[in-house]
């Protein structure tokens, strides 16, 4: 420091300093409301929290497939008491073959007498086995309407990358859940 | 003194929140319609239960004690899988897991803590007598000392380390995922219950409420643990327990089994569990989920399997390999859409009936 | 480093030609304050009526644990419900009046109670003082801080008569967890209480760019960074916490209130958000929060360790650094308030070796505490012993939080009473004997009374021996199993349960003596020198009469 300083110059400099510390604190507020979106697409990246990941047929490669490795697949469906419907999976657990494309049916039915529409949040478990399971169709990504007494089969897609088995995480894996959620859809409602 | 500029930012910041409030009064003035949707019509209300309980489930075919045809509740073994009187270390543990961080605590940390607190005290109590003013009238100027700076950094960061790697190992062990052919249970925590459904066993759901206290103390089990319908599992077979919330978040937590997940609305979570003794193990709802927080035990009872395949029969349920299904084609392939259980059981159609689903049905 | 050759009277005087003295008039001067000393005043005040309201709450919590059984929830809630025009109340709202309570509880000890008294109170007070400035970089915006958290305080309290949710009041427990805190708890308490967080987050985060600027730009010549006392150095690492945390705390109850009242959904899965994110968004800020209300305790532990021992503090770069690193650290370590989450395998490995790390630089605080007193010739008066009580109390409270740091050994204790334990360890006999040990210290300084030393070491004796008793116990519970936030326990917790509301009494009783000797000092005491302590004193402010006058350092001091 040093030196006597005219009021003046303090002035300034506590301005500059007041105004650059405003500036911080402003913009960590930002980064709260913009961790909501990265902290989706972390999870999207990192299968953090048994986020799974999403993909095109096309975008993926098939020749991989190992005959006889296989994993169990569950199937966990569950909906809000709000929602009128039976949902359930067509069977609980499958075999699935590592590497290629497997297909499971989940049912669901509107049980009340008007027309009634759901969204479906999912995820894995365990978690770190999110990252390796890869939907390549899936009723989740769109919302459902179903009219009074309807009831519709709705497919999954599904590939579990081979890498899963040299993944020193989840090679121990031997059963992975996939679970859904279905949630009535809030017309006030829109994605944060 | 004045800044202009910085006090604008300044009021802008104390403003900001202060927007988002003023906004907010209109609103949330009618409280039920600025209510969210979700929570209209939660759950078949219990109507007035003034001493505490819920009657979610209609008690039908099931006795006082809570039995049904071929299965008799266990009576719960004092001071086993429950809290003692004036008991100060962690309850008996009945888990593999349970026991190896029992064990890191007891024989580890436990003494570290008291060997470290001992020495602080030690030295305070050296430097009181030592160094008091009458004892020592003359100040050193000591002010620095590098090696034994050095020392007090790097012997704790050690410590640490020593900690760390039995803890990781820990970790490790309590995630290792369950087994192809673990039994499966998913609980669910409701405001304010719990539901547990038996995916390998016909995809049955038990309600599990609070005993009221004159009921608890009339089957010998401890009030506040006790539950009417128990989540029964076999024991010493591995588990895979998942949680997940329909309301709010609750927590699973069994404290003699050393476990606890949370039970998060949207998503499932997983942990293997194998618990070593047929026994009864008490826990309690360990998040926050509201007014009846403190009053959603959990109550386990591990059998030995034959004994659990015998109960899952008198729940209406099926173990794998009953009946003429496949192992991965299992009975739920039938009635797809009806509930998945024989319905011509009437526990099952019972259970069905105390399930939420059914009853918001009538509400809508 | 805070070796200053002054003599008491060097600065204090020399501005009396223009009026150092003149007061303004009662309103202008206690409501319209610029001064920080007055606005210091303000905050020691609003904190100790704020700690008499939360510990008073705390009161009625421990009475109820006394004994097993629901004693007199419900009748108060009666109470309660009359006082907002509503008739007898039924058991679940008794139950909701429970998590009313734990919430002002742990939201009046934190907000308006702790970083009120220690940033707001003796922050105001000796930053200015301690590094030869004649005030704060903002007067102005420092008034605003007050009024800000008084009416935030307001708001909070009025919030408990209002619906929120099965009865009147927040019951949703400090964190304010989503969804229970969105759509499990209708009515506006919640959107009153998170409206409250904003005011107090909004006010300390002015008076965190006040500190950094005054701190950053007002020092006296010859203040380095390097020379400025601990306490400075403590508020300065706190005042970047704030700057760094609140703003994430504003916008996560932010986007609880879009949630609430706008439909929004960032935490409500139905529409792709996630509960769990909230959680991660809290404890981003509410981990530096801890440290928040300890650090600037840390600073002041330095100076009275210092001041009684007559010796200066040992390893001052050390201990300067080791805030700082506490600091940085603390931003990185959130999750571990969520082992239970679900969190997958790596993660909870990071968050469990990067908690215990921070063990390394309290260490370092607290073996270097030793080593000043180690050598020195040192007097029990009242603030040393309560510097000394803060030594141990928050060593037992680092260990069991070693314990805690444990992701594995998490699993039994979280949301146990053993975190209540810990938690009140390192806080309520940490950051309150901190603040009591200020309180002593500076009490002659601002008040220019001294203290009555025989009711002073009373009140050290019977709270030390009350909060032991009181929280103690808490430990056993906790590895015993029993849950937070629970009004009623099964039987088996009876017995710790009521010594820990016995020891509450007696706490209680040492509070009553910390008031009655408050008045009978200020209407008794004797006159306080510049510099009651002697040589051991070597900061600023005792270069100054007691009080100091009304402006000081209107010539600044140099600083050698």
């Amino acid at each position: 420091m040093g030196g006597v300083q005219p009021d003046k110059q303090r002035e300034r400099r506590n301005k500059r300093v007041g105004i650059v510390m405003g500036g911080v604190a402003l913009g960590m507020v930002g980064m709260g409301f913009a961790s909501a979106p990265l902290y989706r697409l972390f999870c999207q990246v990192t299968g953090l929290n048994g986020t799974v990941s999403r993909a095109e047929a096309s975008e993926l490669d098939f020749s991989q497939a190992v005959k006889g490795q296989t994993i169990q697949v569950r199937f966990d469906a569950n909906h809000r008491d709000d929602l009128p419907w039976d949902f359930k999976p067509e069977q609980t657990t499958d075999t699935a073959t590592v590497g290629a494309r497997d297909l499971a049916i989940f049912i669901a039915k509107n049980k009340s007498n008007r027309p009634v529409t759901g969204t479906a949040t999912y995820n894995v478990t365990p978690a770190q086995a999110g990252k390796y399971f890869t939907k390549i169709q899936c009723f989740c990504f769109t919302q459902q309407t179903l009219q009074p007494g309807e009831q519709v089969r709705m497919p999954v897609i599904f590939y579990i990358d081979p890498k899963i088995a040299t993944d020193p995480d989840t090679q121990s894996v031997e059963e992975i859940t996939l679970s859904y959620t279905f949630y009535p859809v809030d017309p006030d409602k829109q994605g944060g | 003194m004045k800044s202009p500029k910085t006090l604008l930012i300044a009021f802008a910041l104390a403003l900001m929140p202060a927007a988002a409030g003023a906004t907010v009064s209109p609103a949330s003035a009618v409280p039920a319609e600025a209510a969210p949707k979700e929570t209209a019509a939660p759950l078949p209300q219990p109507g007035e239960a003034t001493d505490g309980s819920i009657a979610t489930q209609p008690a039908a075919a099931v006795s006082d004690d809570g039995s049904l045809p071929g299965y008799t509740p266990m009576k719960p073994t004092a001071g086993i899988g429950m809290p003692q009187a004036e008991e100060v270390n962690f309850q008996e543990q009945f888990s593999e897991n349970g026991k190896y961080a029992k064990n890191i605590n007891s024989y580890i940390l436990l003494p570290l803590c008291i060997v470290i607190s001992l020495v602080v005290l030690a030295l305070l109590f050296w430097v009181i007598v030592r160094f008091r003013r009458s004892a020592n009238a003359e100040p050193s100027r000591t002010t620095h000392n590098t090696a034994i700076e050095v020392i007090w950094t790097l012997v704790p960061a050690l410590i640490l380390v020593g900690i760390a790697i039995p803890s990781i190992d820990l970790l490790a062990k309590q995630y290792d995922p369950a087994p192809a052919g673990a039994v499966t249970i998913k609980a669910t925590g409701y405001q304010w219950y719990w539901g547990y459904s038996y995916p390998d066993n016909g995809g049955f759901e038990v309600i599990s409420n609070m005993l009221p206290e004159d009921e608890a103390v009339a089957r010998g089990e401890p009030y506040m643990l006790a539950a009417d319908n128990r989540m029964v599992v076999p024991a010493g077979v591995p588990l895979r327990i998942q949680t997940t919330g329909a309301d709010v978040i609750h927590s699973f937590a069994v404290p003699s089994l050393w476990f606890k997940l949370d039970a998060v609305p949207g998503r499932l979570n997983e942990k293997e569990l194998t618990i070593t003794k047929p026994g009864v193990y008490y826990g309690q709802c360990s998040e926050l989920c509201g007014a009846r927080h403190g009053f959603m035990p959990i109550t386990v009872e591990a059998l030995p399997p034959a004994q659990f395949a015998a109960w899952v029969r008198a729940q209406g349920g099926t173990m794998p390999g009953d009946e003429e299904a496949a192992p991965d084609a299992p009975a739920t392939d039938a009635v797809p859409a009806e509930g998945g259980v024989s319905t011509s059981n009437p526990a099952a159609l019972q259970q069905e009936a105390g399930q939420p689903g059914a009853a918001t049905d009538v509400a809508e | 480093m805070t070796t200053i050759a002054a003599t008491p009277g060097d600065f204090s005087h020399e501005g009396d030609h223009h009026d150092a003295d003149h007061k303004p008039s009662f309103f202008a001067r206690w409501f319209m304050s610029t001064n920080h000393k007055d606005i210091g005043t303000l905050y020691l005040i609003f904190a100790i009526m704020a700690g008499v309201i939360g510990g008073a709450i705390s009161g009625l919590m421990r009475a109820e644990l006394a004994e097993p059984g629901i004693q007199y929830l419900q009748t108060w809630a009666t109470w309660h419900n009359s006082m907002a025009g509503q008739g007898a109340a039924s058991l679940d709202e008794a139950y909701h009046m429970w998590n009313v309570l734990i919430t002002a509880h742990g939201l009046i000890m934190v907000f308006f109670m702790v970083m009120p008294a220690m940033i707001g109170g003796f922050g105001n007070w000796f930053i200015p003082l301690m590094i030869g400035a004649p005030d704060m970089a903002f007067p102005r915006m420092n008034n605003v801080s007050f009024w800000l958290t008084a009416v935030a305080f307001v708001m909070l309290l009025g919030s408990s008569f209002v619906p929120g949710g099965t009865g009147l009041g927040a019951g949703t427990g400090w964190t304010v967890y989503a969804p229970l805190s969105t759509s499990g708890s209708i009515g506006p308490a919640v959107d009153m209480a998170i409206f409250s967080l904003h005011l107090a987050g909004a006010a300390s985060i002015l008076g965190a760019i006040n500190f950094i600027a005054t701190i950053l730009n007002m020092r006296a010549p010859g203040m380095t960074l390097h020379k400025m006392p601990l306490f400075v150095w403590s508020v300065l690492v706190t005042a970047f916490l704030l700057l760094l945390a609140l703003p994430v705390l504003a916008a996560a109850i932010t986007m609880l209130l879009v949630d609430r009242n706008f439909g929004g959904a960032f935490f409500d899965a139905a529409a792709g958000g996630d509960p769990v994110l909230y959680q991660h968004l809290f404890w981003f800020f509410g981990h530096p929060e801890v440290y928040i209300m300890i650090l600037p305790g840390f600073g002041m532990i330095s100076q009275i360790v210092a001041t009684f021992s007559r010796k200066p503090v040992f390893g001052y770069l050390g201990m300067a650094y080791a805030m700082v690193m506490i600091g940085v650290i603390g931003f990185v370590v959130w999750a571990h308030h969520m082992f239970t989450t679900g969190l997958s395998v790596n993660v909870k490995m990071y968050f469990t070796a990067a908690t215990m790390v921070i063990a390394v630089p309290t260490g370092i605080k607290i073996f270097s505490w030793i080593a000043t007193m180690w050598g020195g010739s040192i007097s029990f008066k009242t603030p040393m012993l309560w510097a000394l009580g803060f030594i141990f109390m928050f060593t037992v409270g680092g260990v069991t939080g070693v314990v805690l740091a444990n992701g594995g050994i998490d699993d039994a204790l979280h949301d146990t009473y053993y975190v209540v334990a810990h938690f009140h360890y390192v806080l309520s006999l940490g950051a309150v004997f901190s603040l009591f040990a200020g309180f002593y210290y500076w009490f002659p300084k601002m008040s220019g009374k001294m203290y009555n030393e025989f009711l002073g070491k009373l009140h050290f004796w019977v709270f030390f021996l009350g909060v032991n008793v009181l929280f103690f116990p808490m430990h056993f519970l906790g590895q015993s199993g029993m849950p937070r936030r629970i009004p009623d326990y099964p039987a088996a917790f009876a017995y710790f349960n009521q010594i820990a509301s016995f020891g509450y009494v007696i706490m209680a009783a040492g509070v009553a003596i910390f008031l009655i000797n408050i008045i009978y000092s200020l209407a008794a005491g004797r006159r306080a020198e510049g510099n009651p302590w002697g040589e051991g004193a070597t900061t600023l402010e005792w270069t100054l009469t007691s009080p100091p006058p009304f402006h000081q350092f209107e010539t600044l001091p140099h600083i050698k």
